[in-house]
Order: C-alpha cells, then structure tokens, then sequence
C-alpha cells in the first residue's frame, strides 16, 4: 500500500519537474542581457560575423519553442547540454561541484542539530525560566544575523586573530587528497589518508556554523513547541502519574513524540540548505554548487542555470518525499 | 417551520459584530495579561516599536544628510572612541555620510521592505489557502499544484533571478521577495482551512444559511489568524536578512538611499580598519529581527492554546 | 517504541561519525612532518579560470593561470614592454608579413621538443573556422584578438611567417596573448583530453586540480629558461605553485593575513589600509589598464552643448576621491587615454577641478539656478539626470555623484548589470554612463576604436561606444592611426585625436586606478603586472 502512494507521489513530481523546466527556461530568455555579448568582453576585436557564429553555436538563432524543445528531449535523455561560458557539458560540471555542497550542508545540519537539540529540549523543561529565554535568544541570533556578515566576522575572529581555523575552501592548498567521491571528508577516511581528514574537518567548521546557525534557531523553536505540547498531553502525564521519573517521562515519551514535527522542518531544512547556500559558498570560497548557479545567472550562461535549477528542484521533491515515507514510519496513524 | 426564511434567523451584521467586539475585547485583555508572563517578549515588542518610531520620525532625530556624504569626512570613529565626535555618534562611512543618520533612515526602508513584502505575501497567499482549503476540489489542486512549482525553486536563487529580470530598485524587490513569499502562507492557510471546515460551527453557519463568503471571512478566518500572525513575524525577520543577502550580491536597493542591508554589505570591506562601518547597520538587523522573533515567539505561546501552562 | 528504534539507528550513526571524526587529531601523530621542505606557493585568484585550453577563452584571469604552463612566441614585462620568449628573432619583412625564427631546444611537458609545426598548429587552432571540437566544434573565441592574422605559414622546422591582411602596428603586443600547444599531444588526446591534462612549454607543469577549486602545478625541470630579456633565466624557484579561486575580496585579504595564501589579486582600495598595517604583508601596484569616466550622451540636450560637457569636468574633484577612495593607489586621467600608453600626449593634464570656472561654463549654456533652490535650473525646471553604472564601480560613483550634488547640479545614481544596461547605452537611450574599458594592449587602437569612434554597425568601430560620440574628423585619425607604422606620424595622428577630444569632452575624464596585488612578506622577485598576470617563474619563497 505505502509503495503504491510513493510511487503515486512519484509520478505526481513529474509535472513539477516539467513546470520548473519550462519557467526556468523561459524566465532565462526574458531576462535581459546577451550571453554572447558578456561573453566576449571588452578587449580586442569582435565582428558581426563571430557573434553570429557563437549564436548558431548556442542555437539562440533558433525560434524560442524550437530551443524549448531541444532543452525538454535533451533533459529525457539525461542531458542537460553544455555550459556557453567553461565549454563543458553542465552535467559535468554539477556533477564536480555537487559533493561540496552536499558536504556543506551536511556540515550545517549536524552543527544546527547539536546545537538545537539541547536548547529545544531545555526550553520546553523549563518553560518560561531565565534559561528558556536566553537560550531562545541565542538560538534566534542564527535567523538575525545577514549569514555574510556573519562569515565574514568569524573568519576575522577565529582565523585571522586567534588562528584557530582556515580561512577558505575546502582542504589546505599543499594538502593531497586523492579524491574518490568528492566529499572529502569521506575521502580522506576511504584513502586512510589522516591529515586530509584533520585538514578537511577543520576547513568545513567555519561554513557549517555559518550556514547551520539558521537550521538551529529554525529546529529549535519547533522542537521546544512540540515538547511543549507533548508535556503538556494526556499520555505524559499519565506516566507521570504512574510514577515515571521526570528524565524518562521527557525523554521517552515527549521527546518522542515531538521527533514527529521536527522531522518534517528538519527535512525540508535539507532543502533549504542544498539550495540557500551561495552566499556562505561565497565568503568561504567554497567551490560548490551555489557560487557556480550565480555566477552563471550574472553571465545569462542559459544552460548552466537550467540544469543547476533542475538539480536543485529535485532534491527538493525528493526531501520532501523523504520527509513524507519518514513521517509514516514515525507516526503509523498518519496515511501518505 | 417551513415557513421561516433563512433571512429572519440569521442574526444581524450589526449583532454578529457587536458581540465580536465585546469578546475581542475580553480576548485582549487576558491576550496581555498573558503576554506579561514573557517578559523576553514584551522587551521585543518595545524593541520593534521604538524601531518604528524611530523610522517615522527620522527627520526629527537626525541631523545629517543620509544620502549625501563629504568625503572629507570619511571613516570618522563613533563618538565612543578616540577620534570620534558626537556631531557623528556613530562615526561615517566612506563616503563620509552619518552613519547614526543612515541607519535611522534605513530602518525606514527595511521595515518597509519586511512589511510590505510580508504583508502583501500574506494576504494573496491567506486569499488564495482560504479559497483553495474552502473549495478544495479542481480550484485546490491547480493552486497547490503552482504553489508545489515555485516551492522547487531555491528562495534566494529564485530572488536572485528575480532580480536579474527586473533590475535593482526598492519596488523591484518586493516583487521579487512577494512572488515566492506568499507559497508559505498559502500552505499554512489552507491547511488550517481544511482543518477548520470539518468542524461543527461551520456546518452550523452553513445551516443558518450564510454565504460561502461570509463564512469563510467572519466565521473561519478569524480562527486561523494567530497562527497566520505568528508566521508573518517569522517571515519580516527572514525578509530583512534577505534583502542584506541580496545587497552582499550587488541585487540590493539603489544607491544611494540607505538600506542595511547594503550598508552592511559595503562596510564589509572596511571591517579590518573601520569595523564600526559594517558593525553598526549590522548590530541594527540584529536587534530588530531578533526582537521581531522574541515577539513573536511570545505570541505564539500565547495565542496557541496548545502551548498554554495549566 | 517503534519511533525510537527507528530514529535509534541513523542518531547512532551521526554520533559515531561525529566522535570518530573529533577522535582522529586526538588519537593520531602530528601531522605534516614528514614531507621533505617542499616551497609551495600559494595564489589568491579573484575569479575562477574558464579553462585551461589556451585557444578557448577570452579572460584575463584565465590567461593569467595559463601563461604559467605555456609559453609564446613573445611575452611582456611587467609593464608594456614586449619581449621575445619562444621566438628567437622577430621581423616584420613588410608591412604585411612577420617572420619569427624559433628557439631550438625548447621541450614540452611531455618531452618532445617545440617546433614550426606546433606554432602554425597553434595558430591555425584560433584563426581557422571550428577547430576546436570539444565539447561540441566550434571556432576560438580568440579569432577576434588577432583578426587580421590570415594565414601562417611554415617555413622550416624554426621558421615560421605570419601574413596579416594589413599593416598592424600593434601586432607584438596582442601575440603575447597567444600561447604555443603541442600539436601531436593535443592531436592525440583531442581536446577533452588536453583540458583535462594540458601541457605546454611554460616554467610549470600542470599536476591536478579543479578549475573552481584550485590548480596545482609543478616545477618543469627542463624548462628552456625563459626570456633572456627578462632574468633570472632557468627553471622556475618553486617546487610547486598553486592558484585557489577566493571570490570575495575580504576573505581574499584574510587568507592572506593568516598565511594560507602567498600572493593575492585584485585588492580593492578600501582594504589596502588594513594591509598596510600588518607588517607579515606587503602591497604592490602596477599602472592599472582600465581608465574610468562618466560618458556623456552628445546626442542629448543639454549634453549636446559642449560647454556642459566641459563644465561638469570641472565639477569633480578627482584628486579628492583619488585620495579618500583609492588610498591614493590611482591617478586622474588626462582625456581619453591612459597617462601610461605610449601614445598618450604628455601636453594635455586632467581637467582643474574649479566649481567658478564649472558653474560659469554652465551659466553660459543657460544652466543657472534661477529659482534659488540651490539647484541648477534648466529651461524652466531642475536640472536633474540619472548616472548608470554596475555594481563594480558604485563607490567611485557615490562619491561623484555626491560632489555633483555639492556643486548644484541634480545627479543621481543607478545600478544596473553591465549586459542589461550595454545595448541600451549603445542604442542612444540613456543619458550618462560611469565606466571602464580594459585594454591591456597598452596601444591606442584598442580604446580609440571601441569608445571614440562613431557606431558602425556590424563592426569593431563604436562597439562600446557610450557617448554616442561621432566625430569624422577623429573617425578619420581612428582609422588612419590604425594602420599608420611609422611611429612619429602614428603619434601625430594620435595627438591630433587627443586634443579634439580632450576640447569636446565625450566624457568626464574621472581616473586610471593602480592594479592593486599583495603578499606575504616572505616573497621574493614578484612584481605585479599591468596587465595582471602573475608570473611565478622568477618569484621565490624565502
């Protein structure tokens, strides 16, 4: 029964990936500016004759439904065409880029976790105490803060004064790192290769806590609700009534119950972090996917944002797909 | 029986209205007698609201040019500080403009920016979730369905573009923050929607035979508007981050009106040797999101009977 | 239950990970002893290179990370000189017809020796039509840079002619951005192949690395030597040289400042003071390529009066904001050329900044400020216009704009992207544009062409062209400059087009920024370049 709704919500993502193809595409073209022109610069000579040329190259020559349609059959058979501005396929280049971001935000959510768990769970024992609201403050500085700005000040802090952490990328410049996957950290422990591990842990501090600052007050402020509610409900305080002791009546019973919720925005945080994460990518020179999707927005590099966007769009679908099958396994009461 | 038309026993607008009133009034009251249990809260609110004032009356407090600066001026250290002066109290920028002066004019622009597109977001999003959770049926499915496609999109990506097609400017921006925003009060709105029409007053109202318009505004909305107001504090907050994003892009408001966003972002390279540049617009996003938050956090215990302490 | 159990296994999961992962420092040896001293060193880049194909690109930054691994026929110093690399001898046999003699001896990275053949190969790659088969055939974007190169010619193994359709007097200067590939590694490997492993003649051999991430590259120790003009000659000092794509310019200084880079790019003027005060850290300029000015539409009324044009020059105080904005890492322009090109006429000095002298100007072409509002009115109304620009140049523009007000005159500033705002701008529609042009050529040709000439449709003339400037006389200079090889009557004719335009004024002749780079105290023997490339043979690390 649960297969068959997957496999309905499945088909049901169709259509959006379709609608998302169709806008990105048509939002790329009616946005002014010339890829071809950026192209070129402004030194040395440019003729009539090779703007035409790269246009043909390009197939902006083409009729607008005509460049729809190839971009349309070209994404069924999986491929998403060639960047104007780095002459590669963009498959490939996303392909390259992907594991940082993915890294990223999975540095992000483990920081937002760590962090959120104990102030959701503390809030809501002690409602309303001096600790619930400092901790909240604290947690909401994650959302108040530009995550630029933020960065930024943290690389001065730790790296720059107390030179704690590196400043930029994703491993040291003279650290050698044979790359397997492309998540380094799981490189380094595949390849045995210890100082990678050291040097690639130690760059994903500073963007992790930068980017899950916003996770953390996000998931904290649900959990706290959640168990509110949860301690608040008739099962809680039937075990307390039958003698449970306060640790077990929190951590059994609320505290499960309130997984439930927290599950879901966590989820849909996987998307966020995926797909709001160009700025932080930015400040911490980060070679991922974020820098790569707005660069190519400001060169109008048509094929390279399509296919970035598509990318995004179904990782989105599928977290909250995810989202979705976990929420039935955690809640059987729940139908999809 | 029969003979009864569903106009005689409908009450009036004016009796409907009146006992509104009364029970608003009654609701209010213990809605602060609440709200003084969260002191953390109560300060947030304090916080917005000389914010508010401050933006309102910022000609009166200021005394400087926010848009023209002197470049013999520049980089002058707040008045604290070795150097500075209280003609400047919060020092210049680099383009020898008050910083003091830009940030109050800014709050101006950020507020507007959070309030307006929050505000427009929320009343086609809550328009349409009202529409859709009422109606449900082929009117549902389509909206829900063009909600599901722009929730695809990355927010930030889809505001950058956004931008890219219409060009920097205050009013673009809105638009630009407005054209995704309204997905999440739609969802929340309709949700609740769905989840108020299974209750009994709705039939009753039905029964009495009021109109579907008149259901939905005087009988439905008003009970699914706590949840609604504590999401569109949530969102101002995130809107006036966003716009700093889009300003660390180059995606901002034009110069040279005072925006904080922007003014952080310019200041960024300054952070080394006149840290008071980035600083202070910074600390002013800060405190007024983070207040906008405690706020509404504290509204949100209040207002969600679920929450409540026994 | 059922919740915790399931929950129970990927929690578990995400703590061993984490306590695994702050166990390893913990539990391991220090680490990075080991290696011998290997001197690395490390670049900051501003931008990503576009590739490593010498033939596939139209970038500065590109070219930058390129001429590391690959050498060309001629090569520039830090300045505009232009020095013989490759080649061993040039000649120019007539107008038409330069004649290069090879250096024998020069290997690849590969082993195999340069030669004719991979000189012609290389050019034919960029001037012939769909040469470059990867990803899909297409023509080098670079075919504009050298257009009228039209055919190459072997002459023997050492030997090469290059036929050009007319004379060129700046040809040396645009062959140092050609650069020599070998012709039987790249036919063997294609082109997917050579980008993914490039191999040229240059001081360094490419090793690993992802364009956006960073390019690794290793000493060649067969190296020919490099331009004997330009010593230290032999292999490069480095063992390794490393160039890592840092985008935003604060993180670019903090990671100088920490030492995790040795040399950065691009500074911009505001973070120069910071540097200044670290004592690990030095700041270096080179004479910047890219002058700045606000176009103004001669098409327009009142900037079709060129007393207003005039006036509003005098308006801005360029030395101040040369000061106060570029740390004094700038110098005013002296009309259309940049103080530093060759051709740039020593007689003409930047427009006074002199408001009497700016406001009589006005009063003269009816601009007053006849209500008495303390802004300029005219033909009845407030004086009031919008300057473009792009994000790039918002604080120089803020600052003009600022002193504009000062002065009276009712300007205003606005953002737009470059792409957006260029074909508006060349088809007459706004009203005045702040910006720059690039030409690391260091000869006239490049701006004179583009900026000054009048809109010739479908050709290189006028094509940034904001002023909707169109003079035939200068037109005439433009062209007859273009081909004229006798170097006096080049300057005469170049002169002659100075003055005009320095009278007319198209633009407000605002200032030439410095090309602003750092490094770590520690490097030896670099200087940045005008045209900033960074040419890490001769730099060492002490």
């Amino acid at each position: 029964m649960r297969l068959v709704k997957i496999l309905e919500r499945l088909l049901a993502a169709i259509p959006i990936m379709i609608g998302v193809a169709v806008i990105v595409f048509l939002f790329m073209r009616l946005t002014p500016g010339d890829p071809v022109d950026i192209m070129m610069g402004q030194g040395g000579m440019v003729t009539a004759g090779e703007i035409e040329r790269l246009r043909s190259e390009f197939n902006l020559d083409k009729p607008l439904h005509e460049q729809l349609a190839l971009f349309l059959f070209g994404l069924l058979r999986g491929d998403m065409g060639n960047s104007f501005t780095k002459q590669r396929p963009v498959a490939q280049l996303i392909a390259e880029r992907l594991p940082a971001t993915i890294e990223l935000a999975l540095g992000a959510m483990l920081f937002g976790l760590l962090v959120a768990f104990p102030i959701g769970i503390i809030s809501a024992v002690r409602q309303n105490s001096l600790t619930d609201r400092l901790s909240m403050a604290g947690a909401f500085l994650g959302i108040s803060m530009p995550p630029f700005w933020l960065g930024i000040l943290l690389i001065l802090i730790f790296s720059v004064h107390l030179k704690w952490l590196p400043v930029q990328g994703r491993i040291g410049a003279d650290v050698h790192l044979t790359t397997v996957t492309g998540f380094y950290v799981l490189d380094s422990i595949l390849t045995g290769n210890r100082e990678a591990l050291i040097s690639s842990l130690r760059h994903l501090v500073l963007p992790s806590v930068t980017l899950g600052a916003a996770v953390a007050a996000i998931v904290a402020r649900v959990l706290r609700s959640s168990m509110l509610e949860c301690l608040r409900s008739d099962y809680v305080k039937l075990a307390r009534a039958k003698g449970a002791g306060e640790f077990s009546a929190v951590a059994k019973h609320a505290l499960r119950n309130a997984l439930i919720p927290t599950v879901t925005v966590v989820g849909l945080q996987v998307g966020v972090l995926l797909g709001g994460n160009m700025i932080v990518e930015a400040v911490f020179g980060w070679p991922g996917l974020g820098r790569l999707v707005v660069d190519a927005i400001f060169a109008r590099d048509f094929p390279l944002v399509q296919g970035a966007v598509m990318v995004y769009a179904f990782t989105f679908v599928a977290a909250n797909l995810i989202v979705d099958v976990l929420y039935t396994y955690l809640n059987p009461k729940i139908e999809m | 029986m029969a003979t009864t038309t569903a106009t005689e026993s409908i009450p009036s607008w004016r009796y409907t209205w009146g006992v509104r009133w009364r029970l608003w009034r009654q609701n209010s009251l213990e809605f602060w007698r609440e709200l003084r249990k969260h002191p953390v809260s109560v300060a947030g609110g304090v916080v917005v609201l000389l914010y508010v004032l401050a933006a309102i009356f910022a000609e009166q407090i200021t005394w400087h040019s926010p848009e023209l600066g002197n470049l013999r001026n520049r980089l002058m250290p707040p008045a604290f500080m070795a150097g500075g002066s209280w003609e400047f109290p919060l020092g210049t920028d680099a383009q020898g403009r008050d910083i003091y002066t830009r940030i109050v004019f800014g709050a101006r622009i950020s507020l507007l920016v959070g309030v307006l597109s929050v505000g427009v977001s929320m009343v086609v999003g809550v328009a349409l979730g009202a529409l859709a959770g009422y109606r449900r049926g082929r009117i549902d499915s389509l909206i829900s369905r063009f909600a599901d496609l722009l929730l695809a999109f990355p927010f930030l990506i889809f505001a950058i573009g956004m931008m890219a097609f219409l060009g920097p400017g205050f009013v673009n921006l809105i638009l630009a923050l407005t054209f995704k925003g309204w997905v999440e009060f739609f969802r929340l709105a309709r949700g609740d929607m769905i989840a108020e029409g299974t209750r009994e007053y709705v039939e009753a109202a039905r029964i009495t035979g009021q109109k579907d318009w008149q259901i939905v505004v005087s009988e439905m909305l008003p009970n699914i508007l706590p949840t609604i107001f504590v999401l569109t504090t949530l969102r101002i907050g995130f809107m006036i981050v966003t716009e700093a994003s889009l300003s660390f892009l180059g995606l901002g408001i034009q110069p040279p009106t005072p925006a904080w966003g922007s003014m952080v972002a310019d200041g960024r390279n300054h952070l080394l040797n006149a840290w008071w540049v980035s600083t202070m617009p910074g600390v002013a996003i800060v405190a007024l999101v983070l207040a906008i938050n405690l706020f509404g956090e504290g509204l949100r215990d209040v207002l969600d009977p679920r929450l409540k302490i026994e | 239950m059922r919740t915790i159990k399931h929950l129970s296994i990927p929690l578990l999961l995400l703590v061993s990970w984490l306590l695994s992962a702050c166990a390893a420092p913990i539990a391991e040896a220090p680490v990075g002893e080991a290696a011998p001293t290997v001197k690395t060193l490390v670049v900051g880049l501003a931008e990503a290179p576009l590739t490593l194909d010498p033939a596939d690109h139209r970038n500065r930054t590109t070219e930058t990370v390129i001429r590391n691994m690959f050498d060309g026929l001629v090569t520039r110093d830090t300045r505009n000189g232009v020095h013989l690399e490759l080649a061993e001898s040039a000649e120019l046999l007539d107008p038409v017809t330069w004649e290069f003699k090879l250096r024998r001896g020069v290997k690849f990275h590969d082993g195999s020796e340069m030669t004719a053949d991979d000189v012609v190969f290389t050019f034919n790659r960029i001037i012939q039509e769909n040469m470059i088969e990867y990803p899909e055939p297409h023509t080098s974007p670079r075919k504009g840079l050298i257009a009228p190169l039209q055919e190459v010619e072997k002459v023997d193994d050492y030997t090469v002619r290059l036929h050009l359709s007319a004379p060129w007097p700046p040809a040396m200067q645009l062959f140092v951005h050609q650069q020599v590939v070998p012709q039987a590694y790249l036919e063997a490997v294609g082109t997917k192949g050579f980008v993914e492993q490039p191999i040229g003649a240059g001081p360094f051999k490419f090793v690993s690395g992802q364009l956006d991430d960073q390019i690794v590259m290793e000493r060649f120790d067969d190296y020919w030597g490099g331009a004997p003009t330009l010593p230290p000659v032999g292999p490069a000092c480095v063992d390794r040289a490393i160039f890592r794509v840092i985008p935003e310019a604060s993180t670019r200084v903090a990671a100088l400042l920490a030492g995790e880079v040795h040399i950065i790019q691009a500074v911009p003027p505001e973070l120069v003071g910071a540097l200044m005060q670290s004592p690990d850290v030095v700041v270096k300029t080179a004479p910047g390529t890219r002058p700045k000015w606000v176009e103004l539409n001669v098409n327009q009324p009142p900037f079709d009066n060129k007393l207003v044009r005039q006036a509003l020059n005098h308006l801005v105080d360029k030395d101040l904001i040369i000061e106060a904005i570029y740390e004094g890492r700038a110098v005013p322009l002296p009309g259309v050329l940049s103080p530093f090109n060759d051709f740039a006429d020593p007689s003409l000095s930047p427009y006074p900044y002199d408001i009497d002298r700016g406001l009589a100007l006005l009063a003269e072409a009816g601009i007053t400020d006849a209500n008495g509002d303390g802004k300029l009115d005219w033909e009845g109304t407030t004086w009031s216009f919008v300057i473009d620009t792009i994000e790039e140049h918002r604080q120089l523009g803020e600052a003009v704009v600022s002193q504009l007000q000062q002065a009276g005159v009712d300007a205003n500033l606005r953002l737009w992207e470059y792409s957006v705002v260029r074909p508006m701008l060349l088809a007459g529609e706004r009203t005045a544009y702040l910006g720059d042009w690039g030409d690391s050529a260091f000869d006239p040709v490049g701006h004179m062409e583009a900026k000054w000439h009048g809109i010739v449709e479908g050709s290189p003339y006028g094509r940034g062209n904001f002023s909707g400037y169109n003079n035939p006389r200068v037109n005439e200079l433009i062209v007859a400059g273009e081909t004229e090889t006798n170097v006096d009557k080049r300057r005469e004719i170049y002169n002659e087009a100075q003055a005009i335009l320095y009278e007319e004024a198209p633009a407000i002749f605002l200032i030439l920024p410095e090309e602003v780079e750092a490094s770590r105290a520690n490097v030896t023997n670099w200087e940045p370049a005008s045209d900033s490339r960074i040419n890490l043979h001769d730099v060492c690390l002490e």
